[in-house]
């Protein structure tokens, strides 16, 4: 079981140590199969490990594996460990899983690039960065794991590093995730300093048994929050995430939505014994997530670019985790994840194909009417689409929902308003989703959709037509390597949520509830109430989309609130003015009035002084080496003998 | 403690030292200037090992290869300049060899 467990994590590392070492001895396409093959190595090594601790006992699921003390000075030890438990094993499972079908597709969307070993080399290594984060078996090697992915993303963002955007896109997440990695590495300093360890098992039974008082449990969780929500996107520290859309498609399915922005969920999972002794901090989250799904939400509403929507979608979605989360719903919490995990790769994948079919090309008002071109794209994208809204049966129904039924059992003022909250962040997705799929899929083939696919685009619009039907073409979409996973990945979209339904068949439920015990739990009757809710919600925004679509407009008219909407409600400019601008001031001026007068100046001064007293010391270089000799030898005699007198 | 006593071991170190310091002074070839420095090397690693022994640790042993490890590569770079000299024809004599003077 631990055997598979550092299986999974070490065959990712291999492949992209491998690809790297090897260069250009190997074909391109041999990069890509190393690459892919280590990552299914890895979920091999996962599943093995996932099925012996499933057979386990509910209270023996918690395995801690040492392979050598990393770092060890006296009264403090890191070791290099990894944990294996339902937490992690769902989190390997979806990573290697996801993972390897992601890069997979990769295999036919990337072929023909330049430098194509370089990104299988990258991508491999950030599962290994994401497994290193999630088995990490002590809060350090947590932080270790959250560095990498870090870089991992930054890498990959900049990947066609040829393009301005890109580079910009990539600096910026990763200064954005610095100022979290920052606010966390203040919070386990914080614990070092109080507990004296980062061991799980020591810091959650000190925070758990009250030994840390309230106000650095608060500032500790206040770290680990801050952290959480850089990684994840979350309000304010989001706005790097629409701009990651820069990199490869397959970098935004598998990092900027299945994977890496899931792990500020991950981290409140496994850290909730210190956020439950910070309970405010706990709520904070919660409404965090809250904001965030509405202003996600919203924003998706006006943008034109279709990764951005989906982008922005992925944003309010872990809203909702966050949401979940905060109010110790971590069972719902890690189930939204998995299935956000399903059909968010699905969708960016779907979008994927299409950007590939039309040369690129990202603008929805340049597409649409692709639905009879690509009958195979246009049936799994409905798929997760419908899935994303939240339409039973398919996974993000019985997800979503749950995260809304459990706010309603918390209750009180925080609980309903989030209920509220939840209930606009369905019918917002519903009509954010339709009104990318109405735009892309339905209406008379664009120019563009005909100049790419041969002029056979039919004229009719709005057909009734069943699109499953059409499977049999997928082919001529794209190459079978980025149709296969598009294809198992609807497959997990559609049924994934089915692990949980309320009141008969909750093993995922049970799973996650032994790692962490959920605070709230809905009743059957409130699960049932709310889904009824938020489904005819969500259909709601699904028939706003389309009417908006059928009389040709948008949904958000023209005017002062579509304009903040699309500036992005000016965060980016804020920050601009607050932060960026102030600095650029200020360094302008340090450079005009301190460096080039004060620092530069003297500097000529010391030089010229310098450059005279060497000229009068010069004339002691005689040149003669015996006079060196005898002069050496003459002072340490002198040294000689006034030691000896001294002492 | 077998054998002499530590001081024994100082005394000819000094010995070795004098000698080695007298001809890097008193000699005009570059050669022998080396030899010399060569034996005052040897002078303090002798001093080393005894002291090492008198106080019964491995420091000064270990102290001692690293001098041995010194030595080695600064002869390798002292042989190489007086092959230079050689090839360029000059007078091998340290009082002629001063276009260093400042």
């Amino acid at each position: 079981m631990i055997a598979g467990a550092w299986l999974c994590l070490l065959a990712p590392l291999a492949g992209a140590l491998l690809i790297t070492l090897a260069g250009t001895h190997i074909s391109r396409s041999a990069a890509a199969w190393i690459s892919t093959g280590s990552v299914f190595v890895g979920f091999a090594g996962a599943a093995v490990a996932f099925l012996q601790v499933a057979g386990e006992n509910v209270d023996d699921r918690e395995h801690l594996s040492t392979a050598y003390t990393w770092l060890g000075v006296p009264g403090f030890k890191v070791a290099m460990q990894i944990l294996v438990d339902p937490v992690s094993l769902t989190m390997m499972l979806i990573i290697t899983g996801v993972g390897g079908l992601i890069v997979w597709y990769s295999m036919g969307y990337m072929k023909g690039e330049d430098e194509e070993r370089r990104y299988f080399a990258y991508m491999a290594f950030f599962v290994f960065a994401m497994l290193m984060l999630v088995m990490g078996g002590n809060l350090l090697l947590l932080l270790v794991g959250w560095g990498l992915v870090g870089l991992a993303s930054y890498l990959l963002i900049g990947f066609y590093h040829d393009r301005p955007e890109a580079v910009a896109a990539a600096k910026k997440a990763f200064i954005m995730n610095a100022i979290g990695d920052a606010t966390m590495a203040l919070g386990f300093f914080l614990l070092i300093a109080k507990t004296g360890s980062l061991d799980f098992s020591t810091v959650f039974a000190a925070a758990s048994d009250g030994s840390l008082s309230s106000s650095t449990a608060n500032l500790v969780a206040l770290g680990l929050l801050g952290g959480a929500i850089a990684k994840s996107a979350q309000l304010p520290l989001h706005t790097w995430l629409p701009d990651a859309m820069e990199g490869p498609t397959p970098v935004s399915a598998l990092i900027h939505a299945a994977t890496m922005v899931t792990a500020g969920v991950y981290l409140i999972v496994r850290t909730h014994a210190i956020f439950e002794a910070a309970p405010n901090v706990q709520h904070l989250s919660a409404i965090i997530g809250g904001v965030t799904i509405i202003v996600a939400g919203v924003i998706a509403l006006v943008q034109w670019d279709i990764k951005r929507v989906i982008a922005y979608s992925t944003m309010s979605q872990i809203g909702y985790m966050f949401l979940a989360a905060g109010i110790g719903a971590y069972g719902y919490a890690m189930f939204h994840l998995m299935t956000h995990a399903f059909f968010k790769a699905l969708l960016f994948l779907s979008a994927g194909i299409i950007i590939h079919h039309l040369a690129g090309e990202q603008d929805i008002r340049r597409m649409g009417g692709l639905r009879k071109v690509m009958p195979f794209t246009h049936a799994a994208f409905l798929v997760g689409a419908l899935a994303l809204a939240g339409i039973p049966p398919l996974s993000g129904f019985w997800s979503k929902d749950g995260i809304i039924s459990s706010a309603l059992a918390e209750g009180g003022a925080l609980g309903y308003t989030l209920v509220v909250i939840g209930l606009v962040g369905a019918l917002l997705t519903g009509a954010y989703t339709f009104r990318l799929y109405y735009l892309v899929f339905h209406g008379e083939p664009s120019e563009l959709v005909l100049e790419h696919s041969g002029g056979h685009g039919s004229g009719h619009s709005y057909g009734q037509e069943d699109a499953q039907s059409h499977d049999g073409h997928g082919h001529a979409e794209g190459p079978l390597s980025m149709l296969i996973p598009v294809g198992v990945l609807t497959v997990l979209a559609a049924i994934g949520g089915l692990v949980v339904i309320p009141g008969v068949w909750e093993p995922f439920l049970t799973w996650i509830d032994g790692v962490a015990e959920p605070l709230v739990t809905p009743t059957v009757a409130q699960e049932y109430a709310t889904s009824a809710v938020a489904v005819a919600l969500a259909a709601a925004g699904i028939w706003l989309a389309r009417r908006a679509f059928a009389a040709g407009r948008e949904l958000v008219a023209d005017g002062a609130v579509r304009t903040t909407l699309e500036h992005k409600l000016y965060f980016d400019e804020l920050y601009d003015t607050v932060f960026s601008r102030p600095a650029q001031v200020i360094a302008n001026r340090l450079r005009t009035d301190i460096e080039e007068p004060i620092v530069q100046g003297s500097l000529g001064e010391i030089g010229a002084g310098v450059s005279d007293a060497a000229v009068g010391t010069a004339r002691l270089q005689t040149g003669l080496l015996r006079s060196y000799a005898l002069v050496i030898a003459a002072s340490v005699a002198v040294l000689v003998v006034v030691f000896l007198a001294a002492r | 403690m077998l054998g002499p006593d530590t001081t024994w071991y100082v005394a000819v170190a000094a010995v070795l030292f004098g000698i080695g310091t007298t001809g890097v002074i008193l000699r005009r070839s570059p050669l022998i200037v080396l030899l010399s420095l060569e034996i005052m090397l040897n002078a303090s690693n002798l001093a080393l090992v005894g002291f090492s022994r008198h106080f019964a640790t491995v420091d000064g042993q270990v102290f001692a290869i690293s001098v041995m490890a010194v030595a080695a590569a600064e002869v390798c770079v002292g042989l190489g300049l007086i092959v230079a000299f050689t090839r360029r024809k000059m007078e091998l004599d340290v009082d002629t060899l001063t276009e260093l003077r400042g």
